[in-house]
Parts: C-alpha cells; structure tokens; sequence
C-alpha cells in the first residue's frame, strides 16, 4: 500500500511513498496548520502507514478564490488520494467542482453550512457549522440564560453574515426579536458605533459572531466603554489568541459555543498535545486545529482498514460511526458532515472553562 | 451621542497622523507613498518585540522604534525613490505598493499572523465628560496630533531644513543647483515621514491591535484625508482626518455599519466634486 498525501491538503498515490500536500488559504488560517503535527511528525515518527513514511507538499492557496481553485489545480496534477482542504468556505465553494469531476476525497474544515449541500459525493466536513451555531447560540441564549432582547454583531464577511442570517430565522422560531443587526468589515478596528446602538436600544444580551482579532476588540471596546452584556457567539470569544490579548476583566464572562477546543480538557494526553502545538508553532491549538488532527487520524484508521483506492476511502468516509477522536466522536450523515458535537464554553477571568458538551438536534 | 463624537475623533486622529506621514514625504519629493499604512504596521511591530518579546520599558520602547523607524524610513528611500528618481510618477508610486506588500509579507514571517497587543505608555481611569467616557489613551492620541501637527507646522515653516525640503519639493534641480544638499533633505523626509508613521502605529497597537494586515486600510484612510484636506496642506489633513472618523462613527451608528469604509470614499468623492482641490487645497498652476 502507497499514497500520495498533499496539503491543503491532499493525499495522493505515488509507488514509493505516502506523499502529504496541504493547501494552506490565507494568512490567518496559517494558524491552523499545526494540523500538520499528525501528518509529518506524529504518523511517520510511528511508522507511518503501512510502514510508509509520510512527504508533506504544500500549496498556498492566497488570499482570493481564484487563487485557491489555482492552488488546488496544481494540487490535482499531482494525483492525490485525498485533498485536506481549506477552513476557508469561498475557497471550499471555488474548488469542490474540480475535486469532485477528479473524484478525490475532500476534507474540509470551512464552516458555511452551505459548504456540504453542494451536492458533492466527494466532499466531507470534519468541523461543525454555522448552520448548527445558528441553532444552538439562540436556543441556549434564551431558554437556558434568559435572554429576551439580544443584539447582534458579525463580521461582515461570508463566515459573519452566513450565521448572523441564520441567527436571526433561529430567534424567530423562537419568537424573539434581535434589538438590533450589526456588522462591521474584517478590516475594521473601531465597532464602537454598532456597541452603542446595541447599548442604546437597550438589548440585555450580545450575539458576536467573528474572527478571533476582531472578537478581541469587540470586548475590548466593549469593556473601555463601560458596556456590560451578556455576551454569546463562536469559538472565538474563547480562542487563546483572543484571550492573549485581553486583561481578565475583558474576558470574563464570555460564553461561546463552537468545535472543542483542547484547553479545557482534563486529559493530560491532550494537554500535552496542545502544548506541544504552541511550542512547536508559536500559535495554540484551536477548535480547528483539533478538527484536522482528527481527520488525519481518522483517514489513518481508514487507509490502513481499504488502502489508497479513492471510492473505497470516500466509501469508508461516508460509512463512519462513531469514530472516536481527541475531544467527540464522528459520525457521517447524508451531506458529508462529520462533526455533530459542539461545547459550551464560559470565561472565568481569562480561563476558558468547559461548561458541558451540547449535541445537534437528532444527534 | 457624546461617546460618538470622542470615538470618531481619536479614530480620526490616527488617520490625520498617518496623512501627516504621507504629506511630510509628498511635500518634499511630491511623491504618494502608499506603504505609510505598512511602515505603520512595522512600527507597531518593533514596538512590541521591544515592549512584549523583551519586556522593555514602554519609553524605551517608543525610542528605539522611533530611532529604528527613521532606518527604515531612509532604507526605504533608498530601494524605493532613488532608483526611480526622474522616471515618471507613477513607477515610484506602484513601486511603493509593491513595497508595502512587501512589508506586509516580511512581517508576517517575523512575527506570524496573530494579533498582538501593545500596553499603553498611559494609565489610569478614564475621564467622565458629557455622558461620554474619553481613556487616557485617547487623549494621549489627541494630544500626539495636536504636538505633531504644531510641530512639523513650525519644522517645516520656521526652521531652516523645513525650508530646504519646502524648496527641495518646488524644484529639485534648482535645489541642488543653489547648493541645497537634495539628497540629505529627502532622507530627512523619508526619516521623518516613518517615524510619523511609526508613532501612529504605537498609538494604533493598545487599541485596535497589531498584525501583518493593519496597515492597508490605515494607510488607504490616511490617503483619503489627505486628499479631503487637500493635498499637501497639513491642517486641511488634520481636519479631513477628524472629519472622516465623525462621519464613519456617526454613519455607522445612524446609516448602516455594513458601509463604513464605503463611507470615506463617498465622501471623497463628494469633496472633490465641490472643491476638486480638497477642502483647503490651494489653487496651483502648471506650464504646458
């Protein structure tokens, strides 16, 4: 047996040895790539597979949608068994047609919920989505803290505005009404005119829905201004790059509910791990970085059970139950989502604390 | 509505200190030079591997990326405007683009995609005025602006260097001809013109954070105000400056947060169909 890996990510035959290419998107996802600890360090520190030395190749896909479609063209040329893609949806959307016409397993951690109703046979996500965030953030705003008059606020891009849409048709099933909808551009640094709106119309709770660098001077600005919500949103509000950069006072408090991240676990395995990715990379381990560990690790099991044969792996892929990985368990449905786990998380001070596991509707 | 009007105009300040870095450069070798935003992003940078990575002091801090600021500024000079000087306008000013992608992608290797914070070389709690809360920070930006401003006013008008660069950027051949040391004026502009852009993102880091990608939207800002003020003209920046941040924080707030960049651009467009020369622009002519 002999694959083929590359990333972005992507694995494909070769008759020497398992080749890994990652595709890695932009500059921020650059700090995701530690995912690559699994691919180059770990699994050929251990033998790789099949006794088969893993060879990483990477491809930077830029900043644009063309760039990434360009990126994972050149990625295709190189026979790949598997491509490990982006956390980055617009690439995602940009490149799952030629994937999938080359009929190669796609591993993806972008979060639009969009991303898995292209229709595509070949496309899995091992994150969860904005589609399950939009869900339970309202849900556990208002049936479990009692919030009536939230506020929204995203960042104004296809990861921000995706889920303050899905936000706000959860909040209508639920027959609350948002005070107010703000956004601002991923390039903005002062959100202080959406905090005062939401201030002054009075909400009792905020919805921050953003990137760990703007989720920061959100409550940053928040806090100077004297502005004291309750405040919900994505994995950001617990992210260590964004309580690196706050003071305890900024950040306490702060709910999130997004993909495991490792911080909170008990199990010294994992904290070893985490810390491992923050001394080897100078960037921690987050929810995403969790995500791909596992998909590594999961195609291990899966290449080492039917070998590098790309229907059989995309068949297996499909087929997972209960597959356990760092922090939940995976399992396919019908679109390709594998991820069905999500945690809620409070800041005490700038400790981020576990307050318990939520599941997905039907999960 | 108080606290809208002291964010809009220390937002406005850091754009008005970033155009006042731009001009000091334009006005002596009439050339725009679009990395101000990412000379910006550098200083933030080395002020925090002073001040963070090495734990110095917060004014060592500011000194040594002042004194390395004005390096930068000069080495930039010598990459970028020397061996372009004479050719037409438009190379030296993609050039500076390139650079500041250049800058962009240098730091991200140095320093990584994070945001990183900067402590404030000012404490202590903010004052009350009108309903509206004003952080020591801020005022410390205000107060950077107005010194800035009453400063490179004076270099330029009253001192004999400031009128060296002044006859330096109306003629340089007629500079170097009666003898003015060209060369040695548009370092000195290049210098200043980085450590005005390297103060401004020492202003900019405690607040809004540092990272790779901060300077092209600032340095964008910073074009606009100067053009709103009228090219060239330091206080018609300083005022363009003020007035963007108002009109950003206030359209934000009462129009729609969705268009807050598309804010200045309107506005520019808006000035410079009533007064083609910005607001203080002042009336020019050219042989042909």
């Amino acid at each position: 047996m002999s694959c083929r890996f590359s990333k972005t990510s992507i694995i494909g035959a070769t008759a020497i040895c398992l080749s890994v290419a990652l595709i890695h998107e932009s500059k921020a996802d650059a700090a995701s790539c530690p995912s690559t600890i699994p691919l180059v360090d770990e699994i050929n520190a251990a033998g790789g597979i099949g006794g088969k030395k893993l060879a990483l190749t990477t491809e930077d896909t830029g900043a644009s949608s063309t760039d990434a479609l360009n990126a994972m063209n050149r990625i295709l040329e190189g026979k790949p068994v598997v491509v490990f893609g982006s956390m980055i949806s617009p690439h995602v959307f940009a490149q799952t047609e030629v994937v999938t016409k080359s009929e190669t397993p796609f591993l993806v951690g972008a979060t639009n919920a969009k991303v898995t109703a292209q229709g595509s046979k070949w496309l899995f996500r091992t994150h969860v989505h904005d589609g399950q965030l939009a869900d339970l953030i309202p849900e556990y705003l208002v049936k479990s803290l009692g919030k009536t008059r939230p506020g929204i606020m995203a960042v104004a891009d296809d990861y921000g505005l995706g889920a303050s849409r899905g936000i706000q048709a959860s909040l209508t099933k639920l027959k609350i009404s948002p005070v107010a909808v703000t956004s601002y551009a991923p390039s903005d640094k002062d959100m202080s005119a959406q905090l005062l709106e939401i201030k002054d119309k009075d909400a009792d709770s905020l919805i921050l829905f953003g990137r760990p660098a703007d989720v920061t001077l959100v409550l940053k600005q928040m806090n100077d201004l004297g502005i004291k919500l309750t405040t919900i949103g994505n994995a950001s509000i617990v992210a260590q790059t964004t309580l690196n950069n706050l003071s305890a006072a900024e950040a306490d408090g702060g709910y999130a509910i997004g993909g495991m991240i490792p911080q909170t676990s008990s199990d010294p395995k994992i904290l070893d791990w985490s810390k491992r990715v923050q001394d080897k990379y100078k960037v921690p381990a987050d929810n995403f970085t969790v995500s791909y560990y596992d998909t590594v690790y999961m195609l291990k099991t899966i290449i080492e059970k039917v070998g590098c044969d790309k229907p059989a792996i995309r068949d297996a892929l499909a087929a997972t139950r209960d597959w356990k990985g760092m922090l939940i368990s995976y399992q396919a449905d019908a679109q390709g989502d594998l991820a069905h786990t999500l945690g809620i998380y409070r800041n005490k001070g700038k400790t981020p604390q576990l307050t318990g596991p939520i599941k997905e509707s039907g999960y | 509505m108080g606290q809208l009007v002291v964010n809009g105009l220390a937002l406005g300040s850091i754009y008005a200190l970033v155009a006042l870095g731009l001009l000091l450069i334009f006005n002596t070798v009439q050339i725009v030079n679009f990395a101000q935003g990412q000379l910006l992003m550098l200083g933030a940078f080395i002020g925090i591997s002073c001040a963070v990575t090495h734990e110095l002091p917060v004014a060592a801090a500011w000194a040594i990326t002042m004194v390395a600021m004005a390096l930068v500024g000069i080495v930039f000079m010598v990459l970028v405007y020397f061996p372009l000087r004479g050719r037409p306008a438009f190379l030296v000013i993609l050039t500076t683009i390139a650079m500041g992608i250049v800058l962009e992608n240098l730091a991200l290797i140095i320093w990584g995609p994070l945001p990183v914070s900067l402590p404030s070389p000012v404490h202590g709690p903010p004052l009350r005025f009108a309903g509206a809360v004003v952080s020591m920070h801020q005022l410390l930006i205000f107060a950077t602006l107005a010194v800035t401003l009453l400063l490179q006013f004076f270099f330029l008008t009253k001192t004999r260097f400031g009128i060296l660069m002044q006859a330096t950027a109306q003629d340089l051949h007629t500079a170097r001809l009666v003898g003015i040391p060209v060369n040695r004026t548009i370092a000195v502009a290049f210098a200043f013109g980085a450590v005005l852009s390297g103060i401004a993102g020492l202003l900019v880091a405690p607040i809004f954070l540092a990272e790779p990608t901060m300077g092209g939207s600032l340095g964008l800002k910073g074009f606009v105000v100067s053009v709103i003020g009228g090219f060239g003209n330091l206080p018609g920046a300083v005022i363009g400056g003020l007035f963007l941040g108002l009109i950003e924080t206030f359209g934000a707030r009462y129009i729609s947060s969705n268009f807050r960049d598309a804010y200045a651009f309107i506005v520019m467009i808006a000035v410079l169909i009533a007064w083609p020369r910005g607001l203080f622009g002042e009336k020019s002519s050219e042989k042909v």
